[in-house]
């Protein structure tokens, strides 16, 4: 019977069979053993050893839930066994975008750090040596103190920024001459962030830019548009006279006699001056820079025409200030005067301080008279502002609270300027009488300084600006908060002590519901008068040429018969 | 982002300028634990702050289960009662998104609505909605559009459920500055293959999501590595609040949107 079982039965059966052995528990296992021992052909990796690995990890690291999530953690363990390889290499590169910043910041402090110890020591000793130098310490305004009442508000710079940022207001404040110095705030952009310093210049440096500007101005504004108009019409005499002319000199094939050229009847619109440096809209200069610790860039001042295409116009910053500006209408500059415009905006439109706060002259009522007189007058902190209650404050009617950033009208400038000047006047808003020539023009005026924020316009039923206070809960130490809706971004808040302050944060958009519409092209001007010479007309058709040469066939020519002079009378007599 | 951890992610918050200060902070915080203890939410999250005129509202997001599907959403304007807010239909999501005018403040105010697609004398020109539809259609809206996560915090289990990833060690620092590595949280609308596909690293239980490098037009989203390479921010230039940080190499990240809730339609401008 085994014989024959012995054809058809296993190893392991014919064993088990002779031997009546029963299974042996450790030959199991070995067996087992060996099975999860075997290699996987990819990694050289064995089941047996990951899952050692694996039970290890559980009873070391002891994570909750390991059932739910085994299967990551048999794939985690799978991760980290190809990790030791590279880990070298990491620990070699410390992040290295890191380590720039980092060195640049470290410039930074050490600047700002041997300044400070330099005033000290100064202040120990020689003081009197201060008074024979320029001693006007440039002002800082201080952010850290400001940024925790914008925090309190909910809006503000995070800590660790804030920091760094004042540093880099102080390291600006001892490298350039500026006189005063403010955070303005940080615009975002696609590529970088810039942040944003107010600052004023040094009387010194506010001369030499004025004496730069009019170098430039040499030739006088009104006149060189005079003159360039002149110019542009000589020109165009010139060209119908030589036109003419041509036609006339050369004897051979005289060529068709062409209708006159068209005359361009557009004429560029007056350039608008800009305003000069220290005035108006460029009252203040901006430094920008990407991240606190790089130098501070001067952004140009602008130009009125800038202005007018920044409103019409909507973009994002990318962060490089040499970046293209492509729009239309077309802007002139590149991204840094682009920006300056922006910013120009802004400032105007959403610096707002409480009544009060800031004043003309040294404190009193406001007795000068705010027309276009009053319009570029300098502004102090009032020493004598005693500060509203918050009550006032967060009145939604928003009656305490005013602009301080002057209005720029559509031309561009905060001063008026008269086009049709013969001379252009930097008069306090005197409108000069025209004897001839075009009819005077409206004198553009906007809301003059220290209007009460609740005459702005409202949007969309919505008012311009919302209040809100900083907190429900302890009212005593509540901050005011404003919070424009014009310009998203921009903020502002008023203590019921004498602390103000405003800032802007954001992409340097204006909110223009529902959406913003590109301007349109102008229609193309007509190149010739239309008359007759140029009218297009149709081609006659066939038929109608046709038609055209049987009305206007020659009569029949007399039959031609032989003699000539006889043949007349011949001709008469034989017709007749 | 999570409540429990509103004070460390305070630092964090990077939108158009706005913090969250103190009060809001503790008034969130402990106005939420009860909300969560009351419905047995897994994770409570704080969503954002959405500008009216009167009131501001604050939203925030409970989850039990499913990490995409089962998302509950609150709203306060007093952090005393929040109020359930309605699944919006469609109908309503297309109308918040033609709204002009801002939030009132006052979430039973009816809004009229002017489809101007539909001429004059169609029925359904002129239509009705509650403040409180419109809120919960722009939510809707803009957690389709922009709310996103990295790529591994969100993971899918064998079963088919959705859950926070308790294992996720964060993006390196290189993945981080890739588009690629953020994911939105809505269900995918490429093929599964795409997204599969796309990556070297695929993983099935991590790249379900469609990543939002593939949204029009190409520049978007905003994507800024800020604090010396440490955080990664990412705004969208669709939804002006928007903002989501995350902190490399660690398991911190967080979406808030603190804004009026409008579209920004004018993103091909921008670019």
């Amino acid at each position: 019977m085994e014989k024959n079982l012995c054809d058809y039965m296993l190893e392991p059966d014919i064993i088990a069979a002779t031997e009546n052995v029963m299974p042996d528990l450790n030959n199991d296992l070995v067996l087992a053993k060996n099975f999860l021992k075997q290699q996987s052909a990819a990694t050289g990796d064995t089941l047996y050893d990951h899952l050692v690995d694996v039970v290890q990890k559980i009873l070391s690291q002891k994570p909750p839930d390991v059932v739910e999530h085994f299967e990551q953690y048999s794939w985690q363990v799978k991760q980290e066994k190809f990790r030791p390889n590279f880990d070298l290499l990491n620990d070699v590169y410390l992040s290295p975008p890191q380590l720039a910043v980092v060195r640049r910041m470290e410039e930074m402090f050490r600047l700002v750090k041997s300044k400070a110890e330099k005033a000290e020591d100064m202040d120990e000793e020689e003081q009197e040596l201060d008074l024979e130098e320029d001693n006007v310490k440039p002002r800082i305004a201080d952010l850290i103190d400001s940024n925790y009442y914008f925090k309190e508000c909910g809006f503000g710079l995070p800590d660790s920024e804030c920091y760094a940022v004042y540093i880099a207001l102080n390291m600006l404040a001892i490298k350039e001459p500026v006189s005063t110095v403010r955070f303005f705030g940080k615009i975002y952009g696609t590529k970088e962030n810039y942040y944003v310093a107010e600052t004023e210049l040094t009387l010194e440096e506010l001369d030499r830019r004025i004496r730069e500007f009019e170098l430039k101005d040499m030739p006088g504004e009104g006149e060189g548009i005079e003159e360039g108009q002149m110019q542009v019409a000589e020109e165009q005499k010139e060209m119908l006279g030589e036109g003419e002319g041509k036609e006339e000199k050369p004897k051979e094939p005289v060529p068709p006699k062409l209708p006159p050229e068209p005359v361009s009847t557009w004429q560029p619109p007056p350039e608008i001056p800009v305003e000069r440096p220290g005035q108006g809209v460029n009252k203040k200069v901006f430094w920008v820079c990407n991240h606190p610790g790089e130098q501070w860039i001067c952004l140009p001042d602008v130009t009125p025409d800038q202005i007018r295409v920044a409103r019409l116009t909507v973009r994002c910053m990318t962060g490089n200030l040499d970046a293209e500006v492509q729009s239309f209408p077309p802007f002139e500059g590149t991204e840094r005067n682009y920006l300056r415009a922006q910013l120009a905006r802004i400032q105007a439109g959403t610096s707002v301080s409480p009544q009060g706060f800031y004043t003309f002259g040294s404190g009193e009522e406001e007795d000068i008279d705010l027309e276009e007189g009053g319009g570029d007058l300098n502004f102090n902190p009032n020493p004598f502002y005693h500060g509203h209650s918050m009550k006032d404050l967060l009145d939604s009617s928003l009656t305490y609270w005013v602009h301080h950033g002057r209005h720029i009208l559509k031309q561009g400038r905060t001063l008026w300027w008269n086009p049709n000047a013969g001379m252009v006047s930097f008069d306090e808003g005197e409108e000069e009488e025209e004897d001839e020539g075009p009819p005077p023009l409206e004198p553009e005026s906007g809301p003059p300084l220290f209007t009460s924020l609740s005459e702005d316009s409202r949007l969309e039923g919505m008012t311009a600006w919302s209040v809100r206070s900083s907190s429900s809960l302890t009212p005593e130490r509540a901050v005011a908060a404003l919070r424009s809706n014009l310009w998203p971004g921009a903020a502002a808040f008023a203590t019921s002590g004498q602390k103000s302050e405003c800032m802007y944060i954001g992409w340097g958009l204006k909110f223009d519901p529902p959406n913003y519409g590109p301007a349109q092209l102008p229609r193309p001007q007509d190149e010739y008068p239309i008359g007759p010479e140029v009218m297009e007309m149709a081609d006659p058709t066939f038929a109608d040429e046709e038609a055209y040469r049987i009305a206007h066939l020659p009569p029949p020519p007399p039959p031609v018969l032989e003699g000539e002079g006889e043949e007349f009378g011949e001709e008469e007599d034989e017709e007749d | 982002m999570n409540i429990h951890k509103l004070w460390e992610y305070k630092e964090y918050v990077n939108v158009n300028g706005a913090t969250l200060n103190s009060e809001i902070i503790s008034l969130l915080q402990n106005s939420l634990t009860v909300l969560q203890v009351e419905n047995h939410f897994t994770i409570v999250q704080y969503w954002g702050q959405i500008y009216a005129t009167d009131l501001d509202y604050y939203i925030a997001v409970g989850l039990t289960n499913d990490a995409l599907t089962g998302k509950k959403y609150f709203y306060t304007t007093d952090f005393q009662f929040w109020s359930l807010l309605p699944r919006p239909k469609k109908k309503y999501k297309e109308l918040s998104l033609i709204t002009t005018f801002p939030f009132r403040g006052d979430p039973s105010l009816k809004i009229k609505v002017l489809d101007e697609s539909f001429e004059e004398n169609h029925p359904d020109r002129c239509r009705f909605m509650k403040e409180e539809n419109r809120l919960a259609a722009t939510i809707s809206n803009i957690c389709e559009e922009v709310e996103i996560c990295a790529r591994g915090q969100l993971m899918k289990r064998p079963d088919g459920s959705i859950t926070i990833n308790p294992n996720f060690y964060g993006l390196t620092a290189t993945e981080a500055k890739e588009l690629k590595s953020y994911l939105h949280i809505r269900p995918a609308q490429h093929r599964w293959n795409t997204n599969l596909l796309t990556r070297p690293d695929y993983n099935y239980s991590m790249d379900f999501l469609d990543s939002i490098d593939q949204d029009i037009p190409k520049g978007c989203w905003n994507l800024s590595l800020e604090k010396t390479g440490s955080v990664a921010y990412l705004k969208s230039l669709y939804w002006p609040g928007m903002s989501y940080f995350h902190k490399v190499k660690t398991s911190d990240a967080g979406f808030l949107y603190i804004g009026n809730g409008r579209k920004n339609l004018d993103v091909p401008f921008l670019i």
